[in-house]
């Protein structure tokens, strides 16, 4: 029985650490007492006086209004496999395995479960701005059966996301949204990066090669990418088309 | 009949004196095998936050994270580089924080929000020479008590299941009870 849960403990662990997609955070270049902007394996977000961390089913909700004395306001239980969190204007989006929640910040201290969008088994990192999110789904033996890709849905209707664009591409995993531009990491085929002025006709501009892309975060006129061998930056003052500035190698 | 209570009182007195761990599984054979065997730490130690003055070897990286003039990546299950970043084009890692058991990081103004196993911990980054922990919940994720990166060897192959008295910091190939089995 013991072992029983170990091994469930083992897989868990396994997929939380190895093969756990990734999902941008959102916000903006940030001030000096504001909140920094996360990247791809977030599983904890700060959205104003909140602190939001999820595990593998729960999500948790922290009062941090006195930043050095975190009080928890509420527990509520999501879904089997949550892997990230990714907060928007107000809302979380928690993409686990099988879907993306959906949930409303109204009250803060209490999310509420508003909307979902099931999917196939997958890891599926998301970002979304005011009417859009954009989700890479990535099917493998570890993530699930799913067609690996960018699946564009339509939330103005957030009770019922509208799936509007599947745009297939092999092992996408990271990705960062920087007004119209989409960065998206695809592991060894390159970081590529697309205008999605039009968000259901994404057109890809560029790919940049040379490392194995995991991660990204625009960061004002910086992305910065987690790469396999180090963190690669980049110069994005002209978003369509970022320029190397150096490679902090591992 | 008094033969077999001296033969069940000997029977009962040799079960003590061999220690035999219980099997952890009816699948698994409860035999000795080659395989990886836990390296522990106290618990109290190893929640220890410290912070290294000077670039920490990158093993396992995780998540980033950038605030102002820094980035921060994850050492998964060791704790979190700092990188200089006021001119990006000669960003370089500056320093490390250990925390034991992390894998998330958050910040707001100048605190750091991490997990460390259980436990959700604030660190004060507001001088980066007086990096320290300013309050740490205990128990606050649950799952983190066995669901940390170090809790299972990295390889594959039969390991000695690890107790939850202390916490694993590394492991070590050793002759060891073939309780746990990684794929």
């Amino acid at each position: 029985m013991k072992s029983t849960f170990n091994k469930i403990i083992s897989a868990a662990l396994i997929s939380l650490l190895f093969f756990s997609c990734s999902k941008d955070n959102a916000g903006n270049a940030a001030s000096a007492n504001s909140t920094g902007k996360g990247g791809s394996l977030s599983r904890f977000t700060i959205a104003g006086n909140f602190l939001y961390a999820v595990d593998n089913h729960f999500l948790y909700t922290y009062d941090i209004s006195d930043a050095a004395n975190p009080v928890n306001t509420n527990t509520s239980e999501v879904n089997f496999d949550i892997e990230t969190i990714y907060p928007y204007n107000n809302r979380l989006f928690i993409g686990t395995r099988t879907g993306l929640y959906i949930y409303s910040l109204d009250a803060p201290s209490t999310p509420v479960k508003i909307g979902e969008a099931q999917h196939a088994r997958s890891c599926d990192p998301v970002v979304a701005n005011d009417s859009i999110a954009f989700v890479t789904l990535k099917g493998s033996s570890n993530c699930g059966p799913a067609e690996s890709g960018l699946y564009v849905h339509d939330i103005k209707n957030l009770l019922h996301p509208t799936l509007i664009k599947k745009l297939l591409l092999s092992s996408p995993e990271g990705l960062g949204l920087q007004g119209s531009t989409l960065y998206i990491c695809c592991n060894n085929d390159g970081l590529k990066v697309f205008d999605v002025s039009d968000p259901a006709n994404p057109t890809e501009t560029r790919t940049l090669t040379g490392a194995y892309f995991k991660d990204v975060i625009p960061y004002g006129n910086t992305l910065i990418c987690y790469v396999s061998n180090g963190i690669m930056l980049y110069d994005i003052s002209n978003p369509a088309n970022p320029v190397q500035l150096t490679l902090i190698a591992n | 009949m008094r033969l077999l209570l001296i033969a069940a009182i000997s029977l009962s007195l040799s079960s003590c004196l061999i220690k035999k761990p219980v099997p952890q599984t009816p699948y698994y054979n409860n035999i000795k095998v080659w395989g990886n065997k836990p390296i522990y730490d106290a618990t109290i130690d190893a929640k220890r936050i410290a912070y290294i003055d000077s670039a920490f070897p990158v093993m396992i990286p995780g998540n980033i994270y950038a605030k102002d003039n820094f980035i921060y990546q994850l050492e998964i299950g060791k704790g979190i580089h700092v990188i200089d970043n006021s001119v990006p084009s000669q960003a370089h890692r500056i320093g490390f924080i250990t925390v034991n058991g992390s894998s998330q990081i958050s910040i707001k103004s100048n605190y750091l929000y991490t997990d460390s196993y259980d436990d959700l911990v604030v660190i004060d980054i507001s001088n980066i020479n007086n990096v320290h922990e300013v309050k740490r919940i205990g128990g606050a994720l649950p799952e983190g008590r066995y669901n940390y990166y170090y809790n299972q060897p990295i390889e594959s192959g039969y390991y000695e299941c690890p107790r939850y008295d202390s916490v694993v910091i590394g492991w070590t190939k050793d002759s060891v009870w073939s309780s746990c089995y990684k794929n």
